[in-house]
């Protein structure tokens, strides 16, 4: 019955709203932080050991005399960098790979339908651990072994969406008169799947952080005395009766930063 | 016997009114007819006798049940009457019945939940009314083990088994052939025949025809005519009436055959298949500039297979198609059923029409010319498909054929989805097309009179076997 539209009023997107505000207090804390209070992440002074909050270290320090304060924040831009690049790199990977699996089909859509069911079925970790043994360069290995696992995710939305696209009236219409596969991919495909990417790519980037802070936190990540969210918290964890708030600041960080990726994610039906 | 009267019925979206106030009342034995295109308010109509309307629009006027009196505007009142005292038959019986529940035990579930009946006295009902509407062995089955016609006599006794004696149905025949919109109206009048009340929203003349009673013109939400059915049929009064019943195709003029042109397109001993069945074989055909032919048959019959693989988006299981030499592959377009479904849904029409033009080297001069021949607003160009109402959008489908200059169109059910007056302006305008462009159009239609009035030849394709109600199997709707 749609005799009469009825005028919808789009309810205010308050979740999304405040996941953006979290990723960019957050975001900017990393960047602009250490630019208002200058200071070394790497400086050492072990007069200062677990000493309280002062002004050249807003946050405290910790068991080596080092400023949480800059820690955090070059540890901020570290994890978030790598885990942008990983889903950049696989997001344009599962965006080729699925189109051409739901264009082609057949045998390449066979194919690549197995190789993604065969990495899913891995631990996404464990694949992670296995790259980073195999690949020179901790933030390289990083990057290449958290894309090896999230172009899965890509892949798979991207050939779903795209197989009922192109069976749809509308593409079977735009072929007749005459148009190429460029012209319906940008017209018919990417906008249906545009804003499916942008929540995998949301979840995306928090998997990965995740992924690099847990690895950290058992000392098989990044490697002492890089400033990282994991390593940062096991470091300070045998000191949180004497610091409390230097074990607090990078679990609350990751926390926000968590968060905010997924608030701004979206529930996926909406 | 008066069963329902409502009084000063109106609906309004803020300030706008968009169904004028009106009365009705719907007597025992005597069904009434509500005829209206779409966007005639027709639906709010019953929406609001119902108390369903959609959040956002409000209702005033008063509905008096037996001695209860409702008022409209407290749609919550009339909650309690769902079921007990208003049946609301589904417009797509088996998109609306569960399909993981087998036949009896959703009617039984009507007769213990909404009448009360125990357990064991509602699994009786549920037979009886089943065995009463002849569907005996169908309790055991499953909505997809049920043909549509079963389907609906199902969603009917579920409608029903709350003892409701006021039946609404609301185009109980949209997406029907013509032999189940027959057996849709001989059971809603064998529901009337036992003693209820019947209200037919449609836009279907034929419908209207078959269930007499009393009729209600509506139109742009105002009360255009109101009468006798077969009165209002037979001599409208209004001019907008007149023009509703003469855009009938049973009262069209045939159409004089035109000139013939070049032959465009010749098939022989063609079959195809459709999910693992033969849906035709033997099929041989030809035509030439400015001819139309016309495709009938029932649905599930290989029509819209047919069109495939004319346009040679299906291989044929057997035969051949020969395409004239020298014609491009876009010389062969398509006229889908939905238009809303034919156009990228994310681009502004005038867009998808000036991307067309680029690609076939016409300049937005062209688009303008046909927008002027078409009847059409340039102001539609700057909405969306879903933004435009169903007539206007299938006649820009058709402009934006004309962009590649086609010689073969096969329209697969252009109308199937507006009403009358639209109708009849649309078939207009292919006719007119293949005359003025030297095109040849297969026209598909189950409306056996449309064809018949504008086709120059007609293939009927019925004589394949409809195995639904054989097999117990229902062919897949077409994709909407």
């Amino acid at each position: 019955m749609s005799d009469i539209a009825v005028p919808m009023h789009a309810p205010a997107n308050w979740g999304r709203m405040t996941g953006a505000a979290l990723v960019v207090a957050v975001l900017a804390f990393a960047l602009l932080g250490p630019l208002i209070v200058p200071g070394d992440p790497f400086a050492q002074s072990l007069m200062k050991a677990l000493a309280g909050p002062d002004a050249a270290g807003p946050l405290g320090y910790d068991h080596l005399g080092r400023s949480i304060f800059h820690r955090l924040a070059y540890a901020l831009r570290l994890s978030p960098a790598i885990a942008l690049a990983a889903v950049v790199t696989a997001g344009a990977a599962g965006l080729m790979l699925g189109t051409l699996a739901a264009g082609r089909g057949g045998w390449t859509d066979r194919m690549l339908t197995v190789l993604a069911d065969a990495l899913l079925a891995l631990p996404g970790l464990l694949l992670v651990l296995i790259v980073l043994a195999m690949v020179p360069g901790t933030a390289l290995g990083f990057w290449a072994g958290l894309s090896l696992v999230l172009w899965v995710e890509f892949f798979r939305l991207t050939r779903a969406a795209t197989r009922d696209t192109l069976a749809s009236s509308a593409v079977e219409a735009s072929r007749l008169l005459g148009f190429g596969p460029v012209y319906i991919f940008r017209i018919h495909v990417w906008p249906e799947i545009a804003p499916m990417m942008l929540t995998a790519a949301a979840f995306g980037t928090a998997t990965a952080i995740m992924a690099i802070a847990a690895l950290g936190f058992v000392h098989v990540g990044m490697r002492a005395p890089t400033p990282e969210l994991g390593l940062m918290m096991v470091d300070l964890l045998p000191y949180w009766r004497e610091a409390p708030l230097a074990l607090l600041s990078p679990v609350i960080a990751t926390f926000a930063l968590l968060l905010g990726l997924t608030l701004l994610a979206g529930s996926r039906s909406a | 016997m008066t069963l329902l009267k409502a009084e000063h019925i109106a609906v309004a979206d803020g300030a706008t009114t968009i169904l004028q106030p009106l009365s009705l009342h719907l007597e025992a034995g005597e069904p009434l007819v509500i005829l209206g295109e779409t966007g005639s308010g027709k639906s709010l109509l019953a929406q609001a006798v119902m108390g369903t309307l959609p959040a956002g629009l409000a209702a005033t006027g008063r509905v008096s049940l037996g001695n209860r009196i409702l008022d409209a505007a407290r749609a919550q009142d009339f909650r309690r009457l769902w079921g007990r005292e208003i049946a609301v038959l589904p417009q797509e019986p088996w998109l609306s019945l569960d399909p993981l529940m087998r036949g009896a035990a959703q009617v039984a579930e009507a007769h213990r939940l909404v009448r009360g009946l125990d357990a064991a006295g509602a699994r009786r009902r549920a037979a009886s009314d089943l065995e009463h509407l002849g569907l005996a062995g169908a309790g055991d089955r499953y909505p997809h083990q049920l043909s549509g016609g079963m389907a609906q006599r199902v969603a009917i006794a579920a409608a029903r088994a709350g003892g409701a004696r006021i039946v609404i149905a609301d185009e109980p025949t949209k997406g029907l052939d013509s032999a189940r919109r027959d057996d849709v109206a001989e059971l809603l009048l064998a529901e009337l025949a036992r003693g209820g009340g019947l209200m037919v929203i449609t836009h279907d003349l034929a419908l209207a025809r078959r269930i007499g009673g009393r009729m209600i013109v509506l139109r742009e939400g105002r009360v255009v005519e109101t009468g006798q059915t077969a009165t209002v049929m037979a001599a409208p009064r209004e001019a907008y009436a007149r023009d509703l019943i003469a855009a009938d195709p049973e009262s069209w003029g045939r159409r004089p055959a035109g000139p013939r042109g070049a032959p465009v397109l010749a098939a022989s001993d063609l079959a195809a298949d459709r999910g693992g069945r033969r849906v035709f074989s033997d099929l041989s055909l030809a035509l030439a500039e400015g001819e139309i032919l016309g495709v009938t048959g029932p649905s599930g019959c290989g029509k819209s297979t047919l069109g495939d693989t004319l346009l040679g988006l299906v291989m044929p299981v057997s035969g051949r198609v020969e395409r004239q030499p020298g014609l491009p592959r876009t010389a062969f377009q398509k006229l889908y059923q939905d238009p809303v479904a034919a156009f990228p849904r994310h681009r502004t029409l005038g867009r998808t029409l000036r991307d067309t033009a680029a690609l076939h080297g016409q300049t937005s001069n062209r688009i303008d010319q046909l927008l002027t021949r078409l009847r059409l607003s340039p102001s539609l160009l700057a909405r969306r498909p879903g933004a435009v109402s169903g007539g206007e959008l299938q006649r820009l489908a058709v402009l934006r054929l004309l962009l590649t200059r086609p010689r073969f169109i096969f329209a697969d059910e252009p109308t199937s989805r507006l009403d009358p007056i639209t109708q009849r302006e649309v078939i207009g305008l292919l006719t007119e097309t293949a005359s003025q462009e030297g095109c040849a159009l297969a026209l598909v239609s189950h409306d056996t009179a449309l064809v018949g009035k504008t086709a120059d030849r007609v293939i009927s394709l019925d004589s394949c076997p409809p195995a639904e109600d054989r097999t117990g199997n229902r062919p897949v709707p077409a994709a909407v």
